[in-house]
């Protein structure tokens, strides 16, 4: 079942290319996503982490967008990339004080075009990797949505769905707080981390999946489909 | 927001030697990390990383193995395994995960890249251990010169005040008057209170008899004008720049820009030897042992004082075996007056680490007597009174009692020359485990005190019989490598050879004897006379004992290990406690584990020289 719905992901993925209008995001739907028997360690992926003002994608911004790409199993700060979104829009304080991105390091940082933009460069033909798949696809798909009139499909693992998968195997209830990053990090052994800062988020994550991966029967030859959203 | 990749630089920051680094090279050097995960019992490198790279440990920890077999070395969090940092090199040697572990890989071609400008960060980790720490004993050297007592004190503290100022029209004569009146080596000039010239002794001399002028003319023709003032506050290290750059002897001082009084290169000179030298001198002129014992209180603050300046350790170990010798001597003396001058003649000898000349504050006594041929029966209890009496006081003045009871207080150890050779003979030619351990003593002997030439004889004899003689040797060889340094340090415990942890590190047993008793193996294999350790070592290194370069390996990893105890003992005597030689890991820096890392591995590399030679 899982291959069909990856099957239709891929399809789904051709269909929105021949809508696309020309630019970045044709780019990226032409690239084909990894096959789904692929073992992990070949896949490409992407830890990426988004800093939002809010949880809703149809009226919260993203603020920063900070990503970095794993190659067979080890993740590169080579090519990792942090920005911040400029919306010339005035910040609440709360968000200034969680996310420690001032009005004046808004107005340094580059429009939502130009983020997505290169985003989706770096996204193409690698899987998405996330922790709480939910922000980052809902408004990644609503800046999508807005720039260029289509909302893409994305491959994407999601080290929260992993670790909750293993929790809800056991029949002992579980207090939803240990699905946190940084709870799971460190249940897995991880060093602290640097908290709501994207790119520190996304190496985060990262790290997190390679932990977990250890920890499965088929370690890093694990097909990619038993690890998809 | 400013923080980008916050963590990562401040563990990488906090890592021995990229914490020389500054924070650009730093940015660009975490930019190249990359972070993977190796599970338990998988080995390194990683899969997918090929370069040859270092690889920085973030969470757990990683074997290195040799030969299959051989634990070389563990590594937990904050250690480098630098193995792979070349692509030759490895092919015996295994590197694998204990447990599941996080690491940061830092390419090795693109550090040295990014530290182009911080060539000893890449030199570190290619650089042999035995390189790496005699680096580091020539830099600790180096800081020994500037960081002597010259530079802690400043003139204020004893610099003579006032100055004494004559006017420059006052005549030769009477100038040298006041000189000679006051016993001074030279006067300041002075005109309208401003301070304009100086005249020494030598001025008087070469500009003023060789030249021929009236006893009456003015001390302004032989001054020396424009002169040099040093302020009060400065370190009487400046003042000896000052005085060697410009060749004098004489220098004004200034307090607020007024002239306050003189410092000579004799105050600066009596300054910098002041300590010991007074010691000896009191021990000399002490009346009895109570007294002796008073003086012998002050020895622990010596110490301290000579390793809180930065006094190598083989000083330290002369200075405090020559004050153990003045001890000897003037009990000796107090004896005689006592008991009369000897019916015969005898020598005094040390042993063990006073013969060394490596002693430290409350060593065991290790001594014995020599005594001529000549001695009649009724000779004998001069000699014993005279042991007894010198042990005694040596034990009052803070010198333990042997615990083996090796003290010429023993009758075994007050012998005829005659009985020593016989000793001698019988231990070489059957060397059982009693018999090595009689030669690991007595073997570094030393007069102290009487005919030298008694114990000459005898290490002549001895060493014509060791030289070239392999069984013996080998029999040495072997008990010498008994003691086996640890691998190293994991987390705060210390490694040992079979892989077991342990609290402290017994810096005596498991680094500075075996190199004691290594170089007293070259020694005897060599005929060498000398008994300290470092002069052994220098003494053999280019025989087929020794090559150069491993003994001077030895010598840095030596010279490290008693450094160490230097200050771990100093530390102990300030808070009041018995000395010993046991560190706890967590009282040490990172790099002081790194570099005593380094002489265990040189130590055990010399030792397994010696098993293959003789094994």
């Amino acid at each position: 079942m899982l291959f069909q719905r990856w099957f239709g992901l891929n399809a789904v993925r051709e269909r929105q290319c021949k809508k696309a209008p020309e630019g970045p995001l044709k780019s990226f739907l032409s690239v084909p996503f990894p096959e789904p028997q692929t073992p992990i360690k070949e896949v490409e992926l992407l830890a990426l982490d988004f800093e939002t003002t809010g949880l809703n994608s149809k009226k919260d911004h993203i603020l920063s967008v900070g990503c970095t790409p794993i190659h067979h199993g080890i993740i590169c700060l080579a090519d990792s990339l942090h920005t911040v979104v400029n919306h010339n829009i005035e910040l609440e304080r709360e968000n200034v004080q969680i996310h420690q991105i001032t009005d004046n390091e808004q107005a340094q940082g580059q429009s939502l075009e130009r983020v997505i933009e290169q985003l989706l460069a770096q996204l193409a033909g690698k899987v998405m990797l996330v922790h709480f798949a939910h922000i980052e696809r809902s408004f990644l798909q609503q800046a999508c949505l807005q720039l260029y009139g289509v909302a893409p499909v994305f491959p994407i693992i999601d080290t929260l769905q992993i670790a909750k998968r293993r929790f809800d195997l056991s029949d002992t209830p579980y207090d939803p707080s240990r699905l946190r990053l940084a709870n799971l990090r460190q249940e897995y052994g991880l060093p602290p981390h640097y908290e709501h800062n994207a790119l520190n988020d996304a190496v985060a994550s990262g790290e997190l999946l390679l932990a977990q991966l250890s920890q499965l029967t088929q370690g890093r030859d694990t097909p990619l489909k038993k690890l998809l959203v | 927001m400013s923080s980008e990749l916050t963590e990562i630089k401040t563990f990488i920051q906090a890592t021995n030697p990229l914490d020389l680094l500054p924070e650009p090279i730093l940015e660009k050097l975490i930019k190249q990390v990359q972070i993977c995960y190796v599970r338990c019992d998988e080995t390194l490198p990683p899969q997918g990383i090929t370069d040859p790279s270092l690889y920085v440990i973030r969470k757990g920890t990683l074997s290195v193995i040799k030969n299959n077999q051989e634990l070389i070395e563990k590594l937990a969090e904050g250690d480098i395994c630098s193995v792979f940092c070349s692509q030759d090199a490895v092919s015996n040697t295994l590197v694998k995960a204990d447990e599941d572990t996080l690491i940061y890989a830092i390419s090795f071609s693109s550090l040295l890249e990014i530290c182009v400008e911080h060539p000893h960060v890449g030199a570190f980790f290619t650089k042999p251990a035995a390189e790496r720490l005699s680096d580091q004993v020539s830099k600790i050297n180096e800081q020994e010169v500037v960081s002597s007592t010259l530079m802690n004190r400043s003139i204020g503290d004893f610099f003579s005040s006032p100055a004494v100022t004559i006017e420059e029209t006052t005549s030769l004569q009477s100038a040298a008057m006041i000189m000679t009146e006051r016993n001074f080596s030279s006067l300041l000039i002075i005109r309208d209170k401003a301070l304009v010239g100086i005249v020494t002794d030598k001025d008087f001399r070469c500009r003023g008899l060789a030249k021929g002028l009236t006893l009456s003319a003015p001390v302004s023709d032989i001054m020396t004008a424009d002169v040099q003032m040093i302020d009060v506050n400065a370190s009487a290290y400046e003042a000896l720049i000052k005085m060697n750059s410009r060749g004098i002897h004489h220098l004004p001082v200034s307090r607020k820009g007024q002239l306050a009084g003189m410092v000579t290169i004799t105050d600066l000179m009596r300054q910098e030897s002041l300590s010991s030298v007074n010691v000896s001198s009191m021990i000399a002129k002490a009346k009895d042992v109570t007294e002796l014992s008073h003086i012998s209180d002050l020895l622990p603050k010596l110490q301290v004082s000579m390793a809180k300046l930065g006094t190598s350790a083989s000083s330290v170990g002369k200075t405090m075996s020559a004050i153990a010798d003045a001890f000897t001597c003037k009990l000796i003396e107090l004896a005689k007056a006592h008991l009369g001058d000897e019916p015969v003649p005898f020598v005094w000898v040390s042993a063990g680490s006073q013969a060394r000349q490596e002693q430290m504050v409350s060593s065991d006594q290790d001594n014995a007597l020599i005594i001529d041929d000549s001695l009649q029966e009724q000779h004998r209890p001069w000699f014993t009174q005279l042991a007894q009496f010198v042990c005694d006081g040596l034990a009052q003045c803070g010198y333990p009692y042997c615990p083996g009871d090796v003290m010429a207080s023993n009758q075994k150890w007050r012998q005829t020359q005659a009985v020593w050779h016989k000793y001698f003979t019988q231990w070489i030619d059957k060397p059982d485990p009693k018999a090595l351990m009689h030669c690991s003593i007595f073997f570094d002997m030393r007069s102290v005190y009487g005919k030298e030439s008694l114990l000459e004889d005898v290490r002549q004899k001895m060493l014509k019989k060791t030289q070239g003689n392999t069984l013996f040797l080998a029999h040495l060889s072997a008990n010498a490598i008994k003691l086996r340094p640890p691998l190293g340090f994991f987390r705060d415990f210390v490694l040992t050879d079979n892989g077991k942890h342990k609290n402290t590190l017994d810096l005596k047993h498991n680094g500075i004897a075996p190199v004691v008793d290594l170089a007293r193996i070259y020694a005897l294999s060599e005929g060498i006379e000398e008994v300290n350790t470092l002069k052994r070592l220098t003494q053999a290194m280019g025989t087929s004992s020794l090559t150069q370069g491993s003994g001077k390996s030895l010598f840095s990893a030596f010279e490290f290990l008693t450094m160490s105890k230097v200050k771990h003992q100093a530390k102990q005597l300030l808070e009041g406690e018995e000395t010993d030689c046991f560190i706890s890991p967590n009282a040490l820096s990172k790099l002081d584990r790194e570099h005593l890392k380094d002489a265990f591995k040189v130590i055990k590399e010399m030792q397994s020289v010696r098993q293959t030679t003789y094994g």
